[in-house]
């Protein structure tokens, strides 16, 4: 059976996945953490990700490449020698240029293209980018081998697999068929007929003006687009091999676990390498606790606290039927996923939590878990 | 609540988790109930996919055009492929080369995926349910209510006219791009409405899509703070157990500290925007009836306006 600590310890790459808002960010970053703590060289990779992560961590925003996360704080976390956490948090533009340049061998042959405005302002606004810039930079780190392991937090978006899905459109986009509409010289005699209609097509939608510049901008992309074609290819070819794993955080919400159910479905329909289920803030792996009772105070407890501590008892009521729903809910998720997966409940941790010794703590409770369900 | 509901457009923003989709499906209750004629969008990608607001309707996906999804509420995605059909249809006036445009493969998948011409699709889906009439001068769709999705995405959107008029700026698209900002960019006509929760990390995102809508010149109607635990305790009680959950781990001492974090984060939201702030209570109830209570709520408490 698998437990996420196995993954941890043994796995090339845990992608993250899961709906808006269920804490994959802050997740992601401790299962990097755990690794590191392992004594393994981990690069965490997030798209676009609060400030407040970046300021735990210690790294800036949006470097041109991983930084290493500040030695003093990987030492307070426990992480030791070898291991080590790098963290990329990077924005669309920059690994679009980035692929731009190494694709075109040369500043003088990538800056036409870089220079180009719809390039500029496509790479600005083109919200599928996100998504391909994940993959891209996954494969870059992938390839490269500077690491032992690499966690991808995926973009947030409506879907939170988009991300394996955003860059085939952008590859049946990219593919020949477009540029040879553009690239006359290239096409056939029907291909030529083709070109005139579209040139007329695009002439009336966009003006005569814009036309000749998306002319442009496709000519000058595409020698650039075959090879990033073949790259996303290549990514996904290599997110379905078994050292790579697929993990999904849900919260209890009703709402959220109907979401993980459904992405869940569509990770192995899509043939990925799924290996388990994180329920975060859930109360399921609680047991310290008491139920507030007037018993447990001394016989001289002020008055305040006595009427106080009535009033909690409606506040714990909901806790405590929250623990036994969340264990069920556990169970449920142990189930679906089945031998080859783990299900984990992480805790609700204090609101807004996201400092390191937050993440040191996660990272432990990631690690120390080695059932593959609830008791 | 009589702002919100004079608009021809209202954009329901916020991260994932925030309980945007509920929300929004209770404002179309609203609306309908103040005897509007509501139509209920989300951008879709054409796709089965889950839909958080479809489900809330007992659907899976919003209708691909405009149906009634509950009574007297219409829904519908916004598709880029549906706006991208109907734009060159009105703009080739040649309803022969139009078909042919459209059938012509690799046309549609420029228009699917290439740069900013994908948001530009959804954007004329948008447009033209703003346009159609039920008789000269009547809205069909009075009041169009948008679940936007994640942050980045809504931006992408609402900042999409100024970015594409700085490169086209004459011909239909031009146009209708022009058309479509008297719309979004009219106060009168449109309002954004940031979705978020009581919690550190939250607030700071809503405050950063504030910024971001005022700088794509979108009017910020409000913010619904959601989820809000109701605080049950004095002063006092509250110094008491705060001391005495630090000695003894209890159950409830979670939802006790959530009401102090709370408290903070509404007073930190409230003094860093003017925008006006409605405070909704953590409710009990799922499913249809937390819509209901939902409704209940909005339709009584009034906005009230931040103090920076």
């Amino acid at each position: 059976m698998t437990t996420l600590a196995r993954l941890i310890e043994q796995n090339k790459v845990i992608v993250c996945c899961g709906a808006g808002g269920v804490g994959k960010t802050t997740t992601a970053a401790s299962v990097a953490l755990g690794g590191a703590r392992l004594g393994r060289r981990v690069l965490v990779l997030t798209i676009d990700p609060s400030r407040r992560l970046a300021e735990t961590l210690g790294v800036s925003r949006n470097p041109p490449e991983p930084v290493a996360v500040p030695e003093d704080r990987q030492r307070a976390a426990g992480v030791q020698p070898p291991g080590n956490l790098d963290a990329w948090m990077l924005d669309s533009k920059l690994v679009a240029d980035d692929a731009v340049r190494r694709f075109a061998g040369s500043e003088e042959r990538a800056r036409p293209v870089l220079e180009n405005r719809l390039y500029q302002q496509a790479t600005l606004i083109l919200a599928g980018l996100h998504e391909y810039t994940a993959m891209k930079a996954l494969h870059r780190f992938i390839t490269e081998g500077h690491y032992d392991l690499v966690v991808l937090d995926t973009p947030p978006s409506r879907n939170a697999l988009d991300f394996l899905e955003a860059p085939r459109r952008l590859a049946g986009f990219l593919d020949g068929a477009i540029f040879r509409m553009f690239t006359p010289t290239k096409a056939g005699l029907i291909g030529r007929a083709g070109v005139r209609l579209i040139g007329r097509v695009l002439r009336l939608v966009f003006g005569a003006e814009f036309a000749t510049e998306l002319t442009a901008f496709f000519e000058s992309f595409s020698s650039l687009f075959e090879s990033l074609n073949a790259d996303i290819l290549d990514v996904r070819q290599r997110l379905t091999q078994p050292d790579t794993a697929f993990v999904l955080v849900t919260t209890p919400s009703e709402a959220a676990v109907k979401e993980a159910h459904f992405f869940h479905d569509r990770i192995l329909q899509l043939g990925l390498p799924f290996r388990g289920f994180i329920l975060n803030r859930s109360q399921a792996g609680r047991s310290d606790k008491v139920f507030p009772d007037a018993a447990l105070l001394a016989p001289d407890a002020p008055p305040a606290l006595r009427s106080g501590l009535e009033k909690l008892k409606w506040l714990a009521r909901s806790e405590h039927l929250q623990v036994a729903r969340d264990r069920g809910l556990l169970a449920e998720l142990a189930l679906r996923g089945g031998k080859d997966a783990f299900a984990l409940a992480l805790p609700n941790l204090p609101a807004g939590a996201s400092d390191m010794a937050t993440l040191a703590q996660i990272a432990t409770l990631a690690l120390a878990e080695r059932r593959s369900g609830p008791r | 609540m009589n702002d919100l509901l004079g608009k021809r457009v209202v954009l329901v923003t916020g991260k994932g988790g925030v309980g945007r989709s509920t929300l929004t499906a209770a404002l179309a209750q609203v609306a309908r109930r103040a005897g509007k004629r509501v139509l209920l969008a989300e951008v879709g990608d054409g796709s089965d996919d889950y839909s958080a607001l479809a489900q809330r309707f007992g659907l899976n996906q919003l209708p691909r055009t405009a149906a009634e999804i509950a009574p007297g509420i219409q829904g519908s995605q916004l598709l880029s492929d549906a706006g991208v059909e109907l734009f060159l249809t009105s703009v080739l006036r040649v309803p022969m080369l139009a078909r042919t445009a459209l059938g012509f493969e690799p046309l549609r998948r420029l228009f699917s995926a290439a740069p900013s011409l994908r948001e530009l699709g959804t954007f004329f889906h948008l447009l033209t349910y703003l346009r159609a009439e039920q008789s000269p001068g009547v809205p069909l769709h009075e009041l169009v209510l948008v679940d936007m999705p994640a942050t980045g995405h809504t931006l992408a959107l609402t900042g999409l006219p100024d970015v594409i008029l700085r490169l086209v700026t004459r011909g239909p698209i031009a146009e209708g791009l022009r058309e479509g900002q008297s719309f979004l960019n009219n106060p009168l006509r449109t309002s954004a409405y940031v979705v978020t929760l009581p919690e550190t990390l939250p607030v700071s995102e809503a405050l950063e899509l504030l910024e971001g809508l005022d700088k794509t010149r979108v009017h910020q109607g409000g913010v619904f703070v959601n989820r809000v635990p109701r605080d049950l305790f004095t002063a006092e009680e509250s110094g008491a157990i705060a001391a005495f959950i630090q000695r003894q781990p209890v159950f409830g001492a979670e939802g006790f500290l959530r009401i102090g974090e709370a408290q903070k984060a509404i007073a930190r939201l409230r003094a860093s925007t003017a925008i006006p702030t409605l405070q909704l209570p953590e409710l009990e109830q799922t499913g249809d009836a937390l819509i209901e209570a939902l409704v209940d709520v909005l339709r009584a408490e009034p906005f009230r306006p931040g103090v920076p």
